[in-house]
């Protein structure tokens, strides 16, 4: 084995980023390349932000980006500077789970939960824009995430059913 | 028989006192921390002062290594060190061999022999650096033919290991009865070839380690997801040349996923550990990317050729059957590799055959070398079985259901010794298989069902052909150990085995009562999504009259835990409720005796019961919290329980056992009827509904099973319809992505109608059979038969999984078959 001998000299390049993640402000200096789903994870310590591929097919790192669900693998942390970022951590309320959060664990929509923390993501984005979804609404949504436990049916039975309980919350009157 | 719809406010457990929680879909104690992204898995260790390890991978299949040079690389600023494989082999040990005479060390030396294979490892601050450093060292190759093919690797033209001097370092013949007689006097021989593709279990989570080296103690300390850490731990330290106590593994509560893939991700725990001594004690991590992990991340499993023959006789009746396959092991062979093995477990599925050849070859080819996935080599069986049966049912001219109804074992034939000697314990075959038949026909072959021929006929005339053929499959239930390592076995010797040679491991558990009362349980298993805390909980709560509230599970790691056999082939049902069981009785026991000590009685005039002991005649109680206070040194509220391998303490597996053939003492099993719609067009298969009927014995958790069984199938469905790991000719892989892998999505998951009943086994503690590796084992092979039913007229066979719509469109094609979805005619020729 050999051992490196050069001083740390180069400079890596950085630039200045800050992004308001779960309400709380994050400035950073770090590299342009440095990838979102990175900066939340090393950065921020947010490790509910899952990183199963990195090429933007499996959905574990989905967070919300001004309320849009994006792969943060795919996005870079100086692409999210000024940006409200939303992640699992941010979800539960006092204690209290999110109504996603109870209706996976009482559906049973997980077991290795790898990939869950990306699928709460983008049902949240779901529910808010189509709060009484069909199946083939949820089906859609879901379709941008990989798991490799479940087989899916307890994963949009529970967001049906985490549908049905914010329709409940939200009253007759439909808020 | 339940229909399986959701749980719904079934409740979280049996609230009342004495009810019994096993049985009950008892909600996960696992959920909390991963929900609100406060589970910590491996990825998510990064000790202070920790450095990231990148490695350096072949780019070729097949080559010579002239030289690895690293100055580019120490010229980088944050670089910190680079390990190549000739520092391994003056410092350490080659990686432990599948077989004997092969020669692998965690970094190639003198030639690399698939494509990823890594050759050199960098340490740097972060893991951008290390990956930047890695592009950096410079590796001069000379290029050798590769051989990716396995029946091109039999002909020994390029000859991957000199040494060895053979591309088949493996191989056997078993028979069984009286084969040949079955064959010459069977009115008709039916044969077949049927291929199975590359496929693995691709967890979400990659493969991480981190780590250290204490260099005061002259040991390791190594957290991995590595699956099955108590037992494949000599691979690390073997490797490290330490003793195992020398070598801690501890496996993080959570782990994204494995499905037996990640038993074989050893070499990085080692290469990770070098790295650390060579640093004297700085932490390392390493996390495997996508890439990697699909390219040369060594989770590859079976990929096989197989030439099938079935000999019956013109009333239907099977009279012998003969398999030969080879297996494609890519370049070296890992451990396990009796892969090729464990279907002699369930030789001949769910039928009464007596006489059967059973043969295989290793072949070595210059790809990813191979572990285990989910079924462990059972689904290409069933696929290439129940695909011969479907030849033989249309050369018969007979309806394949009532081909394999002839066929099947009947219920007063159980328990069943299987020609290969292992014993299926209970079931009712005939029965499962007319119910899914029944549930088919009054779900789905009435008017508006997919099957209702009105819209069956409509859907031809649109070039849509559906179809369903019912099928049934045996899951072979917690595997036996002595009989893996047959093949690293002198065979002559095997012969003369008896009982008292067989050397089998039971599962532990220890268990001890805290200040408050409740009770701290501790796995020697690892898990990988399973909820094994929670079953835990439930059963030891019933086994101490308690709630599983009162149950706290956690893990032991590698030098805690006695050198047990952990998470795999659907064991840990089976093994850990007689485990919690025996550890309740245990622990009852001791609390009786320290009950009677307080009491100044004998244990007879103390019982426990509902969480406390009590005298009998005084009515004095003892809460587990005040038996705590009174044990200071731990004499009586700690225990260990050891649960023996079922078929271990059972006479009637001796001769399987002595034999080493694969001991498997449960039988779980599957009814499936998936209803296909084929697009003659492209070829694409869409399964549209899949119905199933499913016995894994005594459900312990019904929501876990569920849970088990959707996965399973889900995963079934992949294999059958998308997933492979293709190779060009000269050996560069063709699936490195997710882009070119395709794993289901919610998108291919067709409506699943999950039926169950139960038939306890009676050779475990709870009647559990273990149903971890279903739908896996059983989906790709009746999809395929469904396939089969519907190509049934233009005499196409699904000869190849997955039968993507590619091979589908080739198939009719050949046939024929016009797109629109009519008949040959000269226009297709054109």
């Amino acid at each position: 084995m050999s051992t490196g001998t050069t001083e740390r000299d180069e400079a890596r390049p950085t630039e200045s980023v800050t992004v308001t993640i779960n309400g709380e402000e994050v400035s950073r200096e770090v590299e342009p390349r440095l990838k979102l789903s990175d900066f939340l994870r090393d950065e921020a310590g947010l490790r509910g932000v899952r990183v199963g591929c990195e090429h933007g097919v499996c959905g574990a790192c989905t967070v919300l980006m001004e309320g849009d669900a994006v792969k943060s693998c795919l996005t870079y942390a100086v692409q999210a500077d000024g940006f409200e970022i939303e992640t699992v951590e941010g979800l539960a309320t006092d204690g209290e789970l999110h109504p996603l959060q109870e209706a996976f664990h009482e559906e049973h929509a997980l077991q290795c939960g790898f990939c869950t923390s990306g699928f709460v993501m983008s049902s949240v984005e779901l529910l808010r824009e189509t709060p009484d979804p069909s199946r083939d609404e949820v089906k859609t949504a879901l379709s941008d995430n990989i798991c490799r436990c479940t087989g899916y049916h307890n994963i949009y039975r529970a967001v049906e059913r985490a549908a049905a309980e914010l329709d409940v919350r939200a009253g007759p009157e439909g808020e | 028989m339940s229909r399986a719809e959701p749980q719904g406010d079934a409740g979280t457990a049996a609230e009342s006192e004495g009810e019994s929680y096993t049985g009950q879909p008892v909600k996960r104690v696992e959920d909390y921390d991963i929900l609100t992204g406060r589970a910590e898995y491996i990825h998510d260790i990064t000790p202070p002062g920790c450095l990231h390890m990148a490695l350096v991978r072949s780019v070729h299949p097949h080559a010579r290594i002239e030289a690895v040079d690293a100055s580019r690389a120490l010229d980088h600023p944050d670089c910190e060190l680079v390990i190549t494989g000739e520092d391994l082999k003056r410092d350490y040990n080659p990686m432990p061999s599948g077989l004997p005479g092969f020669e692998e060390w965690s970094l190639a030396t003198e030639k690399v022999t698939y494509a990823g294979e890594p050759v050199a490892a960098v340490i740097a601050s972060d893991r951008y650096a290390a990956e930047d450093i890695a592009d950096r060292v410079q590796v001069s190759y000379d290029k050798l033919p590769a051989v990716a093919d396995a029946t091109d690797a039999r002909a020994d033209g390029t000859i991957i290991h000199e040494d060895v001097g053979t591309n088949v370092p493996d191989g056997e013949r078993f028979e069984f009865g009286s084969p040949s007689e079955a064959f010459a006097e069977a009115d008709h021989v039916i044969e077949g070839e049927y291929s199975w593709g590359r496929i693995s279990g691709v967890a979400l989570e990659t493969a991480g380690v981190v780590a250290q080296y204490d260099t005061d103690a002259d040991a390791f300390d190594i957290d991995c997801n590595i699956q099955l850490h108590t037992l494949v731990d000599d691979t690390v330290y073997d490797t490290l040349g330490y003793p195992p106590e020398k070598v801690r593994l501890n496996v993080p509560a959570d782990v994204g996923g494995s499905y037996g893939t990640k038993i074989a991700i050893h070499r990085y725990c080692c290469l990770a550990a070098m790295a650390s001594q060579y640093l004297d004690g700085t932490p390392v991590k390493f996390v495997e990317d996508r890439v990697e992990n699909l390219q040369g991340g060594d989770m590859h499993s079976t990929e096989r050729d197989y030439r099938v023959k079935l000999a019956v006789d013109d009333d239907g009746s099977i009279r012998g059957l003969d398999v030969w396959f080879v297996d494609d092991f890519g370049a070296y062979p890992r451990y396990p590799v009796n892969q090729v093995l464990k279907p002699l477990s369930v030789l001949t599925n769910a039928y009464h055959i007596e006489d059967v050849v059973y043969e295989y070859e290793l072949a070595l080819t210059n790809k990813t070398c191979q572990t285990a996935y989910r079924g462990f080599g059972v689904p290409a069986h069933l696929y290439a079985l129940e695909s011969i049966v479907d030849e033989a049912a249309r050369e018969l001219g007979m309806d394949p259901a009532d081909f394999r109804r002839r066929n099947l074992i009947s219920p007063e034939e159980m328990p069943y010794r299987l020609p290969s000697k292992n014993i299926y314990d209970s079931g009712d075959f005939p029965a499962a298989f007319d119910r899914i038949v029944d549930i088919v026909d009054e779900n789905e072959r009435v008017e508006g069902g997919l099957l209702d021929p009105a819209i069956v006929e409509q859907r031809r005339e649109e070039g849509y052909i559906r179809a369903v053929s019912p099928s049934i499959h045996v899951e072979p239930g917690v595997s036996g150990s002595d009989w893996t390592d047959r093949q690293r076995t002198d065979r002559s010797t095997l012969a003369d085995r008896d009982r008292d040679d067989v050397a089998e491991l039971p599962e532990h558990l220890r268990g001890s009562v805290r200040e408050d009362g409740s009770i701290e349980a501790f796995l020697a298993a690892d898990s990988q999504g399973q909820g094994h805390r929670t079953i835990v909980a439930q059963l030891l709560a019933d086994a101490l009259d308690l709630t599983p509230d009162d149950v706290e599970v956690s893990y032991l790691d590698s030098v805690e835990a006695p050198t047990e056999y952990g998470t795999a082939a659907s064991r840990m049902a089976v093994m850990l409720s007689g485990a919690a069981d025996g550890l309740g009785a245990a622990l009852k026991a001791q609390l009786r005796e320290l009950g009677a000590r307080e009491f100044d009685a004998t244990v007879d005039d103390v019982v426990y019961r509902d969480g406390v002991v009590e005298h009998v005649e005084t009515r004095e109680r003892l809460t587990l919290a005040d038996l705590a206070a009174r044990d200071s040194d731990g004499e009586y509220t700690v225990a260990s329980y050891d649960y023996q391998h079922p078929a271990s303490v059972r006479e009637e597996f001796d001769e399987v056992l002595t034999d080493k053939l694969p001991v498997y003492p449960t039988a779980a099993f599957a009814a499936n009827a998936p209803i296909v719609e084929i697009d003659t067009q492209t070829g694409a298969v869409e399964i549209l509904s899949f119905y199933t009927l499913r016995d894994c014995g005594t459900r312990l958790n019904p929501m876990i099973v569920d849970g088990q069984a959707m996965g399973g199938l889900a995963q079934g469905i992949g294999a059958a319809l998308y997933e492979e790991f293709g190779y060009a000719d000269d050996g560069q892989p063709q699936a490195i992505t997710l882009f070119d892998y395709l794993l289901p999505s919610v998108k291919n998951m067709p409506d699943l109608e999950l039926y169950h009943q139960e038939t306890p086994s009676p050779y475990t503690v709870t009647g559990a059979k273990g149903t971890g590796e279903g739908g896996m084992i059983d989906g790709p092979a009746s999809i395929a038969s469904s396939i089969n039913a519907a190509l049934a007229e233009f005499d196409i066979v699904v000869d190849q999984i997955p039968a993507t719509g590619h091979r589908v469109r080739r198939w009719l094609r050949e046939a024929g078959v016009d797109p629109r979805g009519h008949d040959h005619d000269q226009e297709a020729d054109r």
